[in-house]
């Protein structure tokens, strides 16, 4: 019993170990990697990725996919611009209004893409990668290929303003994890997630809504990318028909490489946390090191492998497709 | 999606029939003129016109088709009129694209194309001129692929020798930083041949600038976010030894000065390239020194227009010089100075051009090394 204790105990520091050994590796090739400030550029190149990841733990750990993401950041981030230049252009003068309505924009988008997933029976694959491009071209449509700027500096304070060396957006970023740390541990919501992605027939069997679990999964992932592109904007100061792009990538390696299961019901939003400032470490201190561009993509594919090697338990996955 | 791929295998299906109909109609129409007579060229009426790019969810490519439509519309046409085939990044669907277009027409066409990458473009000027259309290219062909080889239907390619200019905002960048220090360059996709040409542009001037080290070169695929991360990454690897950044294009610039911003650094001299409407704006507020602007307003109308006239027989391309079948287009540097003016302008008001005016604003006939 102690045996299988400490394997699983491993299994589930696993991510951790291999963040704090990739800072030591990293700290020991250029001392320069280790400071403060670097920490912050670390976090504040997390912190609309770690929202994209949280939000699609959620439908990771029902089993499902969501790969709508980049569509709906873009689509978000351009019309929140859009929203705030009309409400006057910065915060005080009622910008401000922007974000309630892109939050419920987003949760509007996830809870259209669950019902299609949902009702048509499309499994969430498809269903949420046609969603995606739905989003895209909407942007596109939006601004005709051209920037959107926000020009606010109190709004880009949360870019700007820094707090104990980190700038506001880390912070929101992390009251955002602890919305998503309540939402899966203290709520029935959470725990019928994990009883989704456990066994669906079982749930199911147990008299559980298993729809409207789903649909709720994925209203909720579309908060929380509309935050996503709320922090993405508040970074670069603009958005275009492209600032999803790339999210896709990072959240579902950061989720996987932070121990989240694909087959579902295993991990958490703590996961994400660590498998994005894995990715984010690796990608910082490969150019801090020194090393040549044509074998950053190939070292990233690696370390994101052994990560995943140490960090899930495939001996409990029967089958792996 | 799902009806995505069905059109797409739907289109491909009926592409593949209508291009055994149009192979064989190419070769008819090929025999034809010799019969009436050795190399006698075709003029179409009325030829169907359109344009093949990546997307639409740029700045560049949105000027582009801009261009063409202008073109169209000073020939009495409407914007409709002309078709977008927009490849997203697949030559594969390019390649299909121009093949069910030329179907369609039965040939009768005039092309504007940019065939997404190098080797894409010779099977596409390939199958134009089997069908019997006309077909001029922008950026992308090998180097061993030439309009006059080719013959009439293969009109013309136009590219943008984008290393002089590259060259000339290093210099501007090296005056501001006073001749030393330290520079850091970030690039486009690496294998993108714009990409090549800028990161060599900078390298030339560095010759003359033997105080200014090459700090780092990397790729930031052109995109916003990506340079703020790298531009992040590079800060702390090199701290203030940097003290100036070129960048191969705007949208890499907005990510270097955001990147900038969120450490509190200001007035670290930058430099870009593309001449969008913000980096030119930026320019005149002082947040960037020089871009430079391609005019892909001119080149997407000129190029519809050089396969229209040669369709129609205007022109007989075999009968121009090769610096008018593959020439450079214009390039202009935009610095401070003159800012406000190039805006008011370029941006601000499009200029009316006009379309017969083929090479008057070019650069000259293309040069291979």
């Amino acid at each position: 019993m102690t045996g299988r204790f400490s394997r699983e105990a491993v299994i589930r520091w696993a991510p951790l170990l291999v963040l704090i050994a990739l800072v030591i590796l990293f700290t020991a090739i250029n001392p320069q990697f280790f400071s403060l400030r670097n920490f912050a550029r670390i976090t504040i190149s997390s912190a609309p990725a770690l929202m994209v990841a949280v939000g699609v733990t959620f439908i990771i750990l029902m089993g499902s996919i969501d790969l709508s993401m980049e569509g709906v950041i873009s689509l978000t981030a351009v019309l929140f611009c859009m929203a705030f230049v009309r409400f006057g252009g910065n915060l005080a003068a009622g910008g401000w209004l922007a974000m309630p309505l892109i939050l419920a924009l987003g949760a509007g988008i996830g809870f259209v893409n669950g019902l299609i997933h949902v009702r048509l029976r499309i499994p969430s694959f498809m269903a949420s990668l046609a969603m995606g491009f739905v989003g895209t071209g909407a942007a596109v449509l939006l601004t005709g290929g051209d920037i959107v700027k926000v020009d606010d500096d109190v709004f880009r304070g949360l870019l700007t303003y820094r707090v104990l060396g980190f700038p506001l957006m880390v912070y929101v970023a992390v009251v955002f994890l602890g919305l998503g740390w309540f939402l899966q541990t203290r709520t029935t919501l959470g725990r019928n997630f994990y009883a989704v992605g456990g066994g669906e027939d079982l749930a199911h069997a147990s008299g559980l809504n298993v729809r409207r679990v789903r649909i709720a999964g994925f209203t909720l992932a579309g908060v929380f990318y509309a935050v996503a592109a709320i922090l993405q904007v508040a970074k670069l100061g603009q958005a275009e028909s492209v600032t999803g792009a790339n999210f896709m990538f990072i959240s579902i390696t950061s989720v996987v490489v932070g121990g989240v299961a694909l087959w579902g019901g295993v991990g958490g939003v703590w996961n994400a946390l660590v498998g994005v400032l894995i990715v984010n470490t690796i990608n910082n201190g490969m150019v801090v090191i020194g090393l040549p561009d044509y074998v950053q993509d190939g070292m990233l594919g690696l370390l994101v492998i052994v990560a995943v090697v140490l960090s899930t338990d495939r001996r409990a996955a029967i089958v792996v497709k | 999606m799902s009806t995505f791929i069905k059109d797409y295998i739907e289109k491909e299906t009926i592409n593949r029939r209508n291009f055994l109909l149009a192979s064989a109609a190419g070769l008819g129409s090929m025999a034809m003129p010799m019969a009436f007579g050795k190399g006698a060229a075709f003029a179409a009426e009325n030829p169907a016109l359109a344009w093949s790019y990546r997307d639409r969810a740029s700045a560049y490519w949105n000027s582009v088709v801009s261009g063409g439509e202008a073109f169209v519309e000073s020939i009495g046409k409407t914007k409709e009129d002309m078709v977008s085939l927009i490849n997203e990044g697949s030559s594969e669907k390019s390649l299909a694209d121009i093949k069910a277009f030329l179907a369609k027409n039965s040939g009768n066409c005039a092309i504007a194309c940019d065939a997404n990458d190098s080797p894409n473009a010779r099977p596409v000027v390939e199958a134009v001129k089997e069908a019997g259309g006309y077909i001029s290219t922008i950026w992308n062909k090998t180097d061993d692929l030439h309009p006059w080889d080719i013959g009439d239907n293969y009109v013309s390619h136009m590219s943008w020798s984008d290393e002089k200019p590259a060259e000339d905002t290093a210099r501007i960048l090296f005056a501001a930083m006073g001749g030393k220090g330290g520079v850091v360059h970030l690039g486009g996709i690496p294998a993108n041949n714009p990409a090549v040409k800028r990161l060599n542009g900078l390298k030339n001037a560095l010759k003359d600038f033997p105080e200014i080290e090459l700090l780092d070169a990397q790729p930031a695929d052109w995109d916003t976010t990506k340079a703020a991360e790298l531009m992040a990454s590079f800060i702390t690897r090199y701290g203030d030894k940097i003290t100036g950044v070129h960048c191969a294009n705007d949208n890499i610039a907005y990510g270097v000065i955001e990147a900038l911003k969120a450490e509190g650094i200001t007035g670290m001299p930058i430099v870009a390239y593309d001449g969008n409407m913000e980096a030119v704006q930026m320019v005149m507020d002082g947040d960037l020194l020089a871009t430079v602007f391609t005019n892909p307003h001119w080149g997407g109308g000129v190029s519809l227009a050089l396969a229209y006239h040669a369709a129609i027989g205007t022109f007989k391309p075999s009968e121009e010089p090769n610096e008018h079948r593959e020439f450079y287009g214009p390039t202009i540097l935009v610095t401070k100075d003159d800012a406000a003016d190039f805006k008011a302008k370029y941006l601000d008001n499009v200029p009316t051009y006009d379309w017969t005016d083929f090479w008057g604003p070019s650069n000259g006939g293309i040069v291979y090394k």
